[in-house]
């Protein structure tokens, strides 16, 4: 028998019956809502704590430090300092997509007459990317040194004239990032010496004249992790520091035992980027098992989700139950319905309909229950939902942040159908099987 | 497909001129237990019934009559003997192929119609065709020429229980016919009429399988309407008491018999 005849025979008979019908659907309605309403709780409170530590900073990075670069606990062997062969190691890993050294010095800043202490910190190509801009652009690869400045940098600047800055007379620095010249002193210390005066001064470093590629999006009110450092290209920050000391050693930059310089920077601190959160714990792993210090926002997501997963599985198993008594309704209504048929089922079966063919005839029809109350289920779900989220601020009130607390992911709208046909299917199954094996004799007794 | 070896259709007789077999029945028995004692309905029944036959099974309730045809359409399965269909044992099949061979080679007809009521003329009829596969369309057509054979052209839309009862049985016949099969199995078919609808039901479904080249048998109970046929299988407590022939060509109700 076709599949279409089998569908429509099966609709034949629902119809025939519309209150009963309806009566049981109303139990899959309900059921169904109230699964998806739970679980879409519990993925909305997951969401919102993901969004409150995405607000933090971005997830899927890990942060590494090396106890040495700080004069640690390295004792006789070598020091296991981040170098471009060490991040070459890092990269190299399972799930890691990118690696950035983070190379930071101190500089001076002047414009006109507010000059600021900032940190310059040299950052990958790709690091560079995921920085939010609001003005500007990344710097090309292969330009000069160009500055990206943190939305809060501006708050550094203090009047050099009367020594008062943002923190004192509480208005901004009057500077212009990109149309107006930049001046950085990189060596401070003898800028230092420059400004002490008295008979040992000696003459100011030179200043740098360095542009301006963009700003960080955002004004002084607006948080984020890019928010207070001004970052260049590390390979452009590399030359220019060269250029600057030439052999002499560059400050904050470790020394082998004789007191030297190494050939090569080391790097106080390191980015990895992780493809996938879920990756994130055991990329970190590996990386403190490497003897680095590695810092994620993922150790404190976990707990928390951890939580969550334990709310949202007693909410879906609330909703479970009123599913479950809905898939006792559906049996119910089938197994009725076989008891009125008897005589039909004897007489197509008579006929020469399949045995297999009428099984398949009333699975589909409760599996049409279960559709159709999957579908009027999830409208309602959805309904339910917007109305808790636009109308009702329960997000504000149990998380405290905005956001939407009910969210019904496409997978859940899917499986919620998927999942209320299957629950039909199997309440329908053994009364389909009673129904195939219904003797034909059935029909031609005459009553 | 469950169908047997195909055989040249030559209006039921074989090249040499003889009559084919359809039907053959060899010492068949069916017993029942009641509590300690058994039961007979049949006990040891042997016959031929041929291509093209109009056959009655005549016997007064109680005399195992319906049991037989149960058998003979595979919905009973029989305690002891051998039942031979268009060449295949059917005694020994298991219950879908059982269900196959009747999808393929038996139409039935019943006492009480049992028409489908959520449908109508046309697709009452065309049920058994969809149960073989056959796209609506094509079902459809063949359904509205058998509706038209039994005169229903009107009706052809009606639902099953719009219809009188001989309208509805007029529908079962087409159904039954739809699938042209080899072998019709008619149980009481006309119980449930008066007695002027059942000569015309009769009647009706005399020549369409004489026209057809089908076997037809009918199960009865009234000697009257058993006369009809070409050949009457007297049963009386289980076992066949005599077997009489017809000739229609002639006047009706001349029957002579054989045992």
């Amino acid at each position: 028998m076709r599949f279409l005849d089998l569908l429509t025979m099966s609709v034949n008979n629902l119809r025939r019956r519309k209150l009963r019908t309806a009566l049981t659907v109303l139990g899959v309605i309900i059921g169904v809502a109230s699964v998806v309403i739970m679980v879409s709780l519990g993925i909305g409170l997951n969401a919102l704590m993901l969004e409150q530590y995405a607000s933090y900073g971005d997830m899927t990075t890990i942060s590494i430090y090396s106890d040495s670069y700080y004069g640690g606990s390295s004792g006789d062997s070598e020091p296991n300092y981040l170098t471009d062969e060490v991040l070459g190691q890092f990269e190299r890993l399972d799930h890691v997509t990118a690696v950035s050294p983070m190379l930071s010095t101190y500089v001076i800043m002047k414009q006109g007459i507010y000059e600021a202490n900032v940190n310059i910190v040299g950052v990958s190509r790709e690091y560079l990317k995921r920085i939010p801009l609001g003005q500007g652009q990344v710097p090309e690869e292969g330009d000069e040194m160009k500055l990206i400045y943190g939305n809060w940098i501006i708050q550094r600047f203090s009047n050099s004239k009367t020594g008062e800055g943002y923190w004192d007379t509480g208005e901004l620095a009057d500077i212009d990032y990109m149309n107006k010249p930049m001046f950085v002193i990189f060596d401070t210390s003898a800028y230092y010496q420059s400004q002490g005066g008295g008979e040992n001064q000696t003459k100011p470093p030179k200043k740098y004249m360095i542009n301006a590629a963009g700003v960080v999006e955002g004004g002084i009110d607006d948080y984020n992790s890019y928010a207070y450092s001004v970052y260049t290209d590390i390979d452009a920050l590399k030359t220019q520091l060269r250029q600057i000391y030439k052999k002499n050693p560059i400050p904050d930059q470790p020394t082998n035992k004789k007191g030297k310089p190494y050939p090569y920077f080391i790097y106080e601190q390191a980015v990895v980027f992780v493809d996938e959160m879920s990756n994130v714990t055991d990329v970190q792993q590996t990386l403190i098992d490497m003897g680095y210090q590695a810092d994620s926002q993922m150790q404190w997501i976990e707990q928390s989700q951890q939580t969550y997963d334990v709310i949202q599985l007693v909410l879906g198993g609330i909703g479970a139950i009123s599913l479950f008594v809905a898939a006792i309704g559906i049996a119910n209504t089938m197994m009725m319905s076989i008891y009125e048929r008897t005589k039909e089922i004897g007489v197509i079966k008579v006929l020469g309909c399949d045995m297999g063919n009428i099984r398949n005839m009333f699975l589909i029809e409760s599996g049409f229950i279960g559709f159709m109350g999957g579908v009027i289920g999830l409208i309602i779900s959805f309904t339910v939902s917007y109305v808790m989220n636009n109308y009702l601020g329960i997000g504000q009130i149990m998380m405290g942040i905005e956001g939407d607390i009910s969210r019904i992911p496409l997978w859940l709208a899917a499986s919620a159908i998927g999942f209320a046909i299957l629950v039909g299917m199997v309440a329908g199954f053994f009364p389909s099987l009673r129904a195939m094996r219904l003797s034909p004799l059935a029909a031609i007794r005459n009553e | 497909m469950a169908e047997g070896l195909k055989i040249p259709d030559i209006g039921g007789k074989s090249p040499q001129g003889e009559r084919m077999p359809i039907i053959q029945v060899k010492n068949l028995y069916k017993v029942y237990r009641v509590g300690e004692t058994k039961v007979y309905a049949l006990g040891g029944v042997d016959f031929t019934m041929y291509r093209g036959e109009f056959c009655a099974i005549v016997g007064p309730s109680g005399s195992g009559k319906s049991t037989l045809l149960n058998m003979l359409a595979g919905l009973e399965k029989p305690t002891k003997g051998e039942i031979v269909i268009d060449r295949v044992h059917i005694e020994k099949m298991k219950e879908n192929e059982l269900v196959a061979f009747r999808r393929q080679k038996v139409g039935f007809i019943f006492q009480s119609y049992n028409l489908l009521k959520t449908l109508n003329a046309v697709e009452n009829v065309a049920l058994p065709l969809s149960f073989r596969g056959m796209p609506r369309r094509k079902r459809n057509e063949i359904a509205k020429k058998y509706l038209k054979l039994v005169g229903l052209e009107k009706q052809m839309n009606h639902m099953a229980n719009a219809m009188s009862g001989g309208q509805q049985q007029r529908v079962g016949i087409a159904r039954a016919l739809a699938v042209n099969p080899k072998i019709i199995f008619a149980d009481e078919p006309t119980g449930n009429l008066d007695s002027k609808t059942t000569m015309e039901i009769l009647k009706l479904m005399r020549r369409i399988v004489r026209e057809q080249n089908q076997t037809l048998v009918m199960v009865t109970h009234d000697n009257h309407l058993a006369s009809y046929a070409d050949r009457q299988f007297h049963i009386v407590d289980g076992k066949i008491f005599k077997i009489e022939e017809c000739h229609h060509e002639e006047e009706e109700g001349k029957c002579e018999a054989f045992l």
